[in-house]
């Protein structure tokens, strides 16, 4: 039994998994409780580099009871991922990332390993304070305010997707659809404790389908649901005695996508939810120019944390450097 | 600083140049381009008469196309590995579609498994053994009809295949029931 196809359909699934659930929690200060493309306020650029491995563990179905993977299923996929981030004017920045994905695959036996290039993201984000906003001592009102970033990202798919040519190979490494999401990031640190909100929502664009994992149908509308994201984080810094910096950040993420829409008419087979936890440690130097950091993402394979998406676990390390 | 982005955005038009099959997602095209199936020829496509098939299922008992097809209305087949989609459209089908069309015969096709009993076990650990679901060990169903995960095949009652394409959400395949003679 060959399987190509379905480890080509289970390549689609696990990039799913690729937006940046967490990816973007910053800290003005820079080196703060995570980040990877919100540079700090003064910076001229940043740039970042993050190796991931994703292990898959059963998942939930549309009903959100957790099922097991067969037996002998081994599914794993590892992600490289490069950032930029420029400054464009005082209160403004602009990133782009790009991925790229290996599929290591076994499932009940198959081995497959596939990869290819992720779909890339181009962020905007807008600074909505001036000054600094983490404090050591609240001495009054105005030290409680947090740093809020308004941003926009646009995923672009330039991943393999299922309705690509894909006849030969199991490369199947993104969605395929283009996505616009708002997102909202306020960050607080009071030394040495630190808070992150994120949300996001996203809504994709409705594209052209004629083709499906290599065989041409006929051709039809489609558009994935809308995508919201939440995510809060604490965080706690030490100072070493050469004044770089550790921070224990714990995280949690809820992520949803809606049904979506086959011309015009309902597709609930997309319908997603997925909650997860993750645990983030980041060294910084002194002036907070490197950052190295190592992050593990845990869903919880039980009922009722996820429906209709595999359940995984994240491990990544990131290092990024900022250009004063 | 000049050069690092110069770097970078060399090397991300070398990716972006350099990968094939980029521009299929990044300008979709709407074009119908499904190769023309002759008439009267034998074949798993749409419009094509579908070869008989005798394949077990995971409770051993081999079932015949034609002979499901004699007094049926239609043969459907569902291809499942069990995964999420899998099981988001395979429940679907259960609580949506079947019922609509009693006179249907519906089978779900596990074209993973590479045994009954293993085909078996992951039927009811997925909670589907009100289904009758194929074992296909040895990809004939798979390879016939060049399916996938999640295809989904229609078979009319003198052999004609009636849709060959993604369940995606299960419209399709209810106008194609419909629409049967």
């Amino acid at each position: 039994m060959t399987g190509r196809r379905f480890l080509r359909r289970m390549a689609l699934a696990t990039v799913l998994g690729l937006s940046p659930v967490v990816a973007w929690s910053a800290s003005c200060c820079g080196g703060g409780s995570s980040s990877s493309l919100v540079m700090p306020k003064f910076s001229r650029a940043m740039v970042a580099a993050s190796m991931a491995t994703e292990h898959y563990d059963g998942f939930w179905d549309s009903d959100g009871t957790y099922r097991e993977d067969p037996p002998n299923s081994d599914l794993n996929q590892y992600r490289f991922n490069l950032g930029y981030a420029q400054r464009l004017a005082s209160r403004w920045q602009a990133s782009v990332s790009l991925p790229y994905v290996w599929n290591s695959n076994r499932y009940s036996g198959l081995d497959s390993h596939t990869d290819g290039l992720g779909d890339a993201a181009v962020g905007f984000w807008y600074e909505a304070f001036d000054n600094i906003k983490c404090v050591w001592k609240v001495r009054n009102w105005a030290d409680l305010e947090p740093a809020i970033y308004l941003g926009a990202t646009l995923t672009v798919p330039t991943g393999i997707s299922p309705y690509d040519d894909v006849s030969n190979n199991f490369d199947i490494t993104g969605r395929g659809f283009y996505r616009l999401d708002a997102n909202l990031l306020l960050d607080k640190t009071i030394y040495p404790w630190n808070a992150t909100l994120a949300l996001s929502y996203g809504k994709y664009l409705e594209r052209d389908v004629n083709r499906e994992y290599g065989n041409y149908v006929e051709p039809y509308r489609k558009r994935l649901g809308d995508r919201r994201l939440a995510s809060a984080s604490v965080g706690y810094t030490y100072f070493l005695e050469s004044m770089d910096t550790l921070t224990f950040t714990l995280a949690y993420s809820h992520l949803e996508e809606a049904a979506g829409r086959i011309d015009g008419q309902p597709d609930p087979s997309t319908e997603m939810l997925k909650r997860a936890f993750a645990a983030t440690v980041a060294l910084a130097t002194m002036d907070r120019d490197w950052v190295l950091k190592g992050s593990l993402s845990h869903a919880i394979p039980e009922n009722g944390w996820g429906k209709n998406f595999p359940v995984t676990n994240v491990l990544s390390l990131e290092v990024s450097h900022v250009l004063r | 600083m000049c050069c690092v982005s110069r770097w970078l955005a060399l090397g991300l038009i070398l990716l972006l140049t350099g990968c094939q099959d980029l521009t299929d997602d990044l300008a979709p095209s709407g074009a119908d381009k499904r190769p023309a199936v002759q008439a009267g020829s034998s074949g798993g496509r749409v419009g094509q008469l579908s070869p008989d098939f005798t394949i077990e299922d995971t409770l051993y008992t081999p079932h015949s196309l034609y002979t499901e097809l004699t007094g049926a209305d239609a043969v459907v087949l569902y291809f499942t590995m069990w995964c999420p989609i899998c099981d988001s459209h395979s429940s679907h089908l259960r609580r949506y579609v079947v019922p609509e069309f009693p006179n249907v015969r519906f089978f779900l096709v596990d074209y993973v498994d590479d045994s009954v009993a293993a085909s078996r076990a992951a039927q009811m650990a997925n909670g589907y053994t009100d289904f009758t679901v194929l074992a296909d060990v040895d990809d004939r169903l798979e390879t016939l009809y060049d399916a996938a995960m999640g295809t989904t095949v229609v078979i009319d009652s003198t052999g004609i295949v009636r849709m060959n394409e993604d369940y995606k959400n299960g419209d399709k395949l209810r106008q194609t029931l419909e629409s049967l003679p």
